[in-house]
């Protein structure tokens, strides 16, 4: 049936249902039953492939089959593979997740075999390693963010002395460019979803446009520049453990304040960028994620606040007033949350998240008055998960 | 003259099954027809306006609706379960 479905009236859906009647009804009495084929697995793990030697066929030759998201990559020989493979005590054959939509056997060596075609050294292997098992974790909901027109995708966010050690930059720039230790363990990350995962953009990954981080989403908390203790110590882990946590996000959204010297002053500025209309977070709950950079962070806390005052005072003021929303879309989220929009009157306001405890807040970046303010995808939890090395 | 290279399988084996299509109905002649909608705007409109019209069609019994309870969590198991013990054949959809 062709799209649109929702946002369109009722008569025009019933005239696109009476069109399909007859092809469901000979699906149904006269389709191919029991003629596919018998039970069992789908296929056997994969040999080696004779691909060309030189780098721009190479190239062509990854984008041909589907493996490869438009940037170089580099050649995954065995010699590569097994060299990386020395970045982890973990058996090559031992199986880190089972990734949908495809329900790919992301063993080791699987991600390791990405990890070098992203461009990634032996000691990012670990972190990639724990980002795959992350995202494979119920909590995530990987076979609805791999595949809904939603646009998300795992950002990886590094806490403890591995992200030093490897490079991850957590200071000026911390969400761009210009640093490989990012670039390749968010894009290794990716590859894995793409190609074991079996999420090829337009196919089952559904995204109506996606966004940038989809290539590479990767960033180290600045722990050394923060007033309040990293996200994975809120997660129950000890400082000098290495962590990554996934979080399905969407692309950082601005949140521009040189003026402010109080915490109330910054509170003001990012619930008044976090509180829109049009997020998933506001009818779906999940966790919306604050990145503080260090100055906004020190302004909040020199008041004397703590990471959770924080959250609390902006889970109270990051409101939207019902009155903004379009009624039908009251109806709809209505029935999906309904103790935030069922028969509420017009002047109630709707929290950016369910709980303030669901608000994430990491402090990333350099010298700066900026923060950015970062949606996630509604349906999901982040997870956080120790770095084996 | 191309030189090649090998190199490791970025794809690797699945754990998922192929699996055999239910044998089809000869006829749904006094059958009941499932929805399964997805709970995305519309979708019961859609499946239940080709159920409706499917029934009628082939002289159905009845036609029966279930409800996800959002359209990115899968149905639980008790609830296919039941949809297959009552219904000759289902409706569903994934889409916008």
């Amino acid at each position: 049936v062709p799209h649109p479905i929702g946002g369109v009236a009722e008569e025009t859906v019933a005239r696109k249902a009476a069109s399909v009647v007859d092809d469901v009804l000979a699906a149904l009495t006269r389709g191919g039953g029991g003629a596919a084929a018998a039970a069992g697995p789908a296929e056997p793990e994969a040999s080696p492939h004779q691909a060309p030697d030189d780098l721009l066929d190479f190239q062509g030759f990854m984008m041909e089959r589907g493996w490869g998201d438009g940037l170089p990559m580099i050649p995954a020989t065995p010699e590569r593979v097994a060299s990386l493979l020395a970045g982890t005590r973990r058996p090559p054959g031992d199986l880190v997740a089972v990734l949908p939509p495809r329900l790919g056997r992301a063993t080791v060596e699987r991600v390791a075999v990405n990890a070098v075609l992203a461009g990634a050294l032996p000691e990012h292997l670990p972190v990639i390693v724990a980002a795959v098992e992350a995202v494979g974790q119920p909590a995530f909901n990987l076979q609805a963010v791999q595949t809904t027109t939603h646009p998300c995708s795992p950002l990886v966010i590094v806490n403890g002395p591995l992200a030093a050690r490897l490079g991850v930059n957590g200071g000026g720039n911390a969400l761009g460019q210009g640093h490989r230790a990012n670039a390749v363990i968010g894009r290794a990350l990716r590859l894995v979803l793409q190609n074991v995962g079996g999420a090829r953009p337009g196919r089952e990954d559904r995204a109506t446009q996606g966004h940038p981080g989809k290539y590479s989403y990767c960033v180290a908390e600045n722990e050394a520049a923060s007033p309040w203790e990293p996200l994975s110590v809120e997660r129950g882990f000890s400082r000098e453990t290495s962590t990554v946590t996934v979080c399905a996000s969407e692309s950082p959204h601005n949140i521009n304040d040189h003026g402010s010297a109080t915490p109330e002053g910054i509170l003001t500025t990012v619930a008044g960028t976090a509180a829109t209309v049009g997020s998933n977070n506001i009818y779906l709950g999940g966790e919306p994620l604050v990145v503080l950079g260090p100055e906004h962070a020190a302004t909040v806390a020199g008041g004397g606040w703590s990471k959770a005052d924080f959250k609390r005072a902006l889970w109270e003021r990051a409101r939207v007033p019902l009155s903004r929303f379009d009624p039908s879309n009251v109806e709809r989220f209505a029935v999906i949350h309904p103790a935030g929009f069922r028969d509420r009157p017009a002047d109630t306001l709707v929290p950016i998240a369910r709980e303030w405890s669901d608000i994430m807040v990491v402090v990333a970046g350099g010298a700066g008055k900026h923060s950015v303010f970062i949606p996630t995808f509604g349906a999901t939890r982040s997870v956080t998960q120790r770095i084996e090395e | 003259m191309m030189h090649a290279m090998e190199i490791l399988d970025p794809v690797g084996s699945t754990q998922a099954m192929s699996r055999a299509l239910a044998p089809r109905p000869a006829s749904l002649q006094g059958g009941v027809i499932g929805v399964l909608d997805n709970s995305k705007p519309n979708a019961r409109v859609l499946l239940e306006g080709v159920a409706r019209a499917l029934a009628a069609r082939v002289g159905a019994r009845d036609v029966r609706v279930w409800r996800k309870p959002g359209a990115s969590i899968g149905a639980s198991a008790p609830v296919l379960d039941e949809i297959a013990a009552h219904c000759e054949a289902v409706l569903t959809a994934s889409a916008d």
